[in-house]
């Protein structure tokens, strides 16, 4: 990282903003060493860097900003058309965001670090030099959402039996327990008791 | 002797033995229903003598899709989902996914449920490092300490029942508070909801009970000479390879690491307690059994203080009847029994999340087991994969 100045003036501006949120001071601070851009959220962090730029990223915050753990990693299918759940509340953009967790030992700071990734075709640099734990989070990723990790050593099924067709955390894979039998399923007609009125179950039954 | 280092005999020793035995490698395979495994765990190994390479472990067993079916269920559903992750210590689980609603909503969170749920939170770890006690020493050949550990886990068990009405899983938080099963019902709804009479006396016992058996259980295991000499110096976990698989909680902390979420996260009113992150020096099978024994202490601690302080006040915050979680992403992680527990909550404003990610800290735990096992005399696997305190519902999900 040849960007020495712009960092000290981070740093500055971050002091100044710590006052407010200290949490957006740290957010800045993590978005200028990894090259992206920060948001600030209830209580998380998260960091949109290029895809391009994943596995630098990663880098620049294990060895720049002490973030050594390596908490999860995992994606996000935003698209409009869903076979399960709600759609979104909002029209979003169709991709597939990969996220992934890191964590200082101190202080407990944590970041989220976040890229888009087409959702035809998603491919990124694995993770795996960086964070030796990244290996079978990134597996799960790949069965899961079909995200390529180029360079990862073995991406073998991990939960998913070898016969199995498709990626069934994307929202186009339906879930066929809920296919067969609606949830509230018919049998559960009965309603919860009550307590005084008041306190009337929260799932209605369509068909009671 | 003189003039040969000890290295170098080694090293002649073992380029002797090759050449006058040609082993051939075997594959070794235990599981996936072994008693060692904790649930259904499969390893393949490459075995040269008594060494294992390569080793493979092999999950998926006890997949049940928790993070797919938890977007078609409502938010008060998926508790019943989350506590059954990792059923040792099932109240903990529901913490952080609770507390991430709660952070989206902006619900603040009556004291008296907060310190409720941290006492049962504290009785689930106690419950879960006892159980520790009770089947570490039993994989190594101690059947004894399992009675001391298991008598004491037991009384832990009936107060969280007696509080919950259940167990293993309790479905014990609602969004906003805590639903005590005590005078709830079609009989008794009259009745005001609290925690069951006596509670906190019976509490105030079962701990002095809890620290007197873990003396016992520390007498027991830390005097047996056979344990020793299969734990110490066995199963070695570097501090910045424990960080670099994101291994977490007592496990890391074996390793010297004095990490725990409960001192720098604000999910439940810690920093009002007074207790010690327990450490190891060095990272050993030894460490992380007298690691977790120790936590029993700092968690019987910090329920004494908590009974001996808890605030009255109403157990429940005001919620709509339909919940709706606002838009919005949040991450919140708890110190779990078993490690660092999480759930990123991607919520659209419906009733259930759009996405919710489970981090659990087993499946980070054991993904750490090829580099740990290899190289491991093949009786050390099952005292190595014992000491790491894994629960394969926690791994799966």
């Amino acid at each position: 990282m040849s960007q020495s100045p712009s960092e000290t003036e981070a740093a500055a501006s971050s002091t100044a903003e710590a006052a407010a949120d200290p949490l957006t001071g740290f957010a800045d601070g993590v978005a200028d060493i990894v090259g992206g851009e920060a948001h600030v959220g209830f209580g998380t962090v998260k960091v949109k860097v290029p895809a391009d730029k994943w596995s630098d990223a990663h880098l620049a915050a294990r060895d720049q900003l002490d973030l050594v753990f390596f908490s999860w990693l995992s994606a996000i299918d935003w698209t409009n058309e869903v076979e399960v759940g709600d759609p979104p509340g909002e029209e979003v953009e169709e991709r597939i965001e990969l996220l992934s967790a890191l964590s200082d030992l101190k202080d407990g700071n944590l970041v989220v670090l976040s890229t888009d990734l087409p959702s035809d075709d998603p491919s990124i640099q694995s993770l795996v030099d960086v964070y030796a734990g990244a290996n079978w989070h990134e597996r799960e990723a790949h069965e899961m959402f079909g995200i390529e990790f180029e360079g990862h050593p073995n991406l073998d099924r991990m939960y998913l039996p070898d016969s199995f067709i498709g990626n069934p955390m994307r929202k186009s894979y339906p879930l066929l327990s809920r296919e067969v039998k609606p949830w509230p399923g018919t049998v559960d007609v009965e309603a919860m008791p009550d307590q005084d009125g008041d306190d009337e179950p929260s799932t209605e039954n369509p068909e009671s | 002797m003189t003039g040969i280092d000890s290295e170098t005999i080694r090293h002649l020793s073992e380029t002797s033995v090759s050449v006058e035995l040609e082993t051939e490698d075997m594959t070794l395979n235990i599981g996936p229903q072994h008693p060692s495994t904790h649930g259904v765990l499969r390893l393949v190994a490459r075995v040269d003598g008594e060494r294992c390479f390569d080793v493979k472990p092999v999950i998926g067993y006890m997949h049940r899709g928790y993070e797919k079916l938890s977007e078609v269920r409502s938010y008060p559903q998926i508790t019943t989902i989350v506590n059954r992750i990792d059923w040792v210590s099932g109240y903990a689980n529901e913490i952080p996914f609770i507390v991430a609603a709660e952070r989206l909503m902006e619900l603040e969170v009556p004291e008296r449920a907060q310190y409720i749920r941290l006492i049962l939170t504290e009785m689930a770890r106690i419950s879960s490092h006892l159980v520790f006690n009770a089947s570490y020493p039993l994989e190594l050949g101690a059947a004894t300490p399992l009675f001391f550990a298991l008598r004491e886990r037991e009384r832990v068990l009936d107060l969280i029942e007696g509080v919950t009405g259940g167990r293993f899983h309790p479905n014990f938080n609602r969004i906003g508070g805590v639903k005590p099963a005590y005078g709830s019902g079609s009989t008794t709804r009259k009745q005001p909801q609290d925690l069951p009479a006596g509670f906190l006396a019976e509490t105030r016992l079962a701990m002095d009970k809890v620290l007197e058996s873990v003396d016992q259980l520390e007498d027991l295991v830390a005097g047996n000479e056979i344990i020793l000499a299969r734990t110490k110096g066995v199963g070695i976990v570097p501090p910045e390879i424990a960080a670099a698989f994101g291994v977490s909680g007592p496990n890391m902390r074996a390793s010297g690491v004095a990490f725990d979420l409960r001192k720098n996260q604000d999910y439940l009113p810690y920093d009002r307690f007074d207790f010690d992150v327990i450490t190891g020096q060095s990272g050993d099978c030894w460490d992380r059994w007298d690691v977790r024994l120790r936590e029993i202490r700092e968690s019987v601690k910090i329920v004494q203080q908590a009974v001996d302080s808890i605030p009255s006040g109403p157990l429940q915050a005001k919620v709509p009847k339909v919940i709706k979680v606002p838009a919005g992403e949040t991450y919140v992680r708890a110190e779990n029994p078993k490690g660092e527990m999480g759930y990123y909550l991607v919520s659209d404003g419906g009733q259930g999340p759009y996405r919710l990610k489970i981090r659990s800290a087993s499946f980070s735990n054991i993904s750490m087991l090829p580099w740990l096992l290899e190289g491991a005399l093949v009786p050390d696997i099952i005292a190595i994969m014992g000491s790491l305190d894994f629960v394969l519902g926690d791994v799966d999900r």
